[in-house]
């Protein structure tokens, strides 16, 4: 097992801890949740194979399901968004990176950044919210959740990116 | 067959991915109803038990406001008590009658336990509690859960020490209810939209009820014994197709701060149960 692998577990246990204990019981006027786990996600070096990233996904969706009583929805939405993140991320990508970066405002710039989570991130709510619609519910305040939700999560990934900016 | 090989290794990624959304949809639509799931929800070993910890530490916060409660509901109970004493004292004379009563017959079919709450969720349209007890304690699906308050919900899955609760703030909950002092019975259902809400979909259109008429559990279910307080009617509407009257109930119990709970179960609901379902399939 090389070194990354046992940093990535690390980082892997801690972001969901987080998750579950405190960030899965917020619900900030009954709608928006922040997801932190996707940080990890979205933060994994450009050259993590698909597989690699379609099994983390899928892992962290299905332990933050097991916490929160919903067997497969967040780990269908994290799946999803493991597959879209490489090519997403493809968009933003220039000639004179290091060929295995790692994503954030210092390789790609914020602008590039921003974007490509606000991608990433929009893509999980909206298959997470949908299934949780697909068992049941309304439309209006699923559009307000989703909207909610990736505005919160996306404030979170600022605030990491500011200090391992600053770092 | 080399082709076909070479087209699998291409394409790995694509087959994981559908192999990892479609555990991800079983999971989704088995949930319910599949009971081995229950590996994948809080009430696993391992969720629970750090749920647990999570609980305890979090107890300490709350004890003021517990205390309070347990105050208030201590002094209702002996104010009740008083209140069964004189009422007591007046059937006296009619000792026959109370001595082989209906009431005495019914209040020895159910079990009652105590449980807390260790986990849950408001902000969902299907909603969960997890309880710290589970089929060691004797709990077992089916079962219904009140507090002081009013009604909760029924026990959906049991692991060995945990057990989730589906309560009425889930759009799966059905409920069977009566309005107290009409004979009608009703169903109690959640629309998924507010939290102290509820309404009861099937009110038939003879009957007459009015605005702070108390709901009660109406004891057909043999999940619940007759007569636990659910809420009080806020307003009647018509139902969609216009069959029945659709009204909004205020629920008694406050969901966001509900701790220690009562788990009360029939004794005989298997003879119950097997009496019914043999009644149906003769159908």
């Amino acid at each position: 097992m090389t070194r990354s692998t046992l940093i990535n577990i690390r980082n892997f246990t801690l972001v969901l801890l987080a998750q579950v204990l405190v960030f899965s019981r917020i619900h900030l006027f009954g709608y928006a949740t922040a997801c932190i786990y996707l940080i990890f996600i979205l933060k994994l070096p450009r050259h993590t194979s698909l597989n690699a990233l379609l099994l983390w996904g899928f892992t962290a969706g299905i332990v933050v399901d097991m916490f929160c009583n919903t067997p497969g929805m967040n780990a269908a939405a994290a799946t999803a968004m493991a597959f879209a993140r490489n090519m997403f991320l493809a968009t933003f990508t220039h000639k004179g990176l290091p060929d295995d970066f790692i994503p954030g405002a210092k390789s790609i710039k914020w602008g590039g950044y921003l974007v490509y989570s606000l991608m990433c991130i929009l893509l999980f709510f909206t298959i997470l919210f949908l299934l949780e619609l697909f068992t049941a519910g309304h439309i209006l305040p699923l559009l307000i959740s989703i909207a909610g939700s990736t505005l919160l999560t996306m404030l979170f990934v600022i605030v990491t990116e500011c200090f391992s900016f600053s770092k | 067959m080399q082709s076909i090989l070479n087209l699998l290794i291409k394409y790995n990624h694509w087959f994981l991915f559908t192999l990892l959304e479609g555990i991800s949809i079983v999971l989704l639509l088995f949930f319910n109803n599949y009971h081995s799931a229950v590996f994948f929800t809080s009430a696993n070993g391992i969720a629970g038990n750090i749920y647990s910890m999570i609980t305890d530490v979090e107890g300490y916060f709350n004890l003021k406001d517990e205390n309070m409660r347990l105050v208030e509901h201590n002094r209702l109970l002996s104010e009740e008590l008083q209140a069964m004493g004189k009422e007591l004292s007046a059937y006296k004379d009619s000792t026959m009658l109370a001595g082989n009563g209906f009431v005495a017959a019914n209040r020895g079919n159910f079990t009652f336990g105590t449980a807390k709450v260790i986990n849950g969720s408001l902000n969902r349209v299907n909603n969960f509690i997890t309880i710290d007890k589970g089929s060691s304690d004797g709990v077992t699906t089916e079962m219904g859960v009140f507090n002081e308050q009013g009604v909760v919900g029924i026990v959906r899955q049991t692991s060995e020490n945990f057990a989730i609760v589906l309560p009425l703030l889930n759009s799966k909950s059905m409920i069977s209810c009566r309005v107290k002092g009409s004979n009608s019975f009703c169903t109690l259902k959640w629309d998924g939209t507010e939290l102290q809400h509820s309404y009861l979909i099937d009110l038939p259109r003879y009957a007459l009820f009015e605005q702070g008429d108390t709901v009660v559990t109406s004891g057909f279910s043999s999940i619940f014994p007759a007569g636990i307080p659910v809420g009080e009617i806020q307003n009647l509407e018509d139902s969609d197709d216009g069959m029945f009257y659709r009204a909004k109930v205020k629920l008694y119990v406050n969901f966001s701060s509900i701790d220690n709970l009562f788990i009360v179960g029939h004794k005989k609901k298997n003879e119950q149960e097997i009496l019914e379902e043999s009644m149906n399939k003769e159908k």
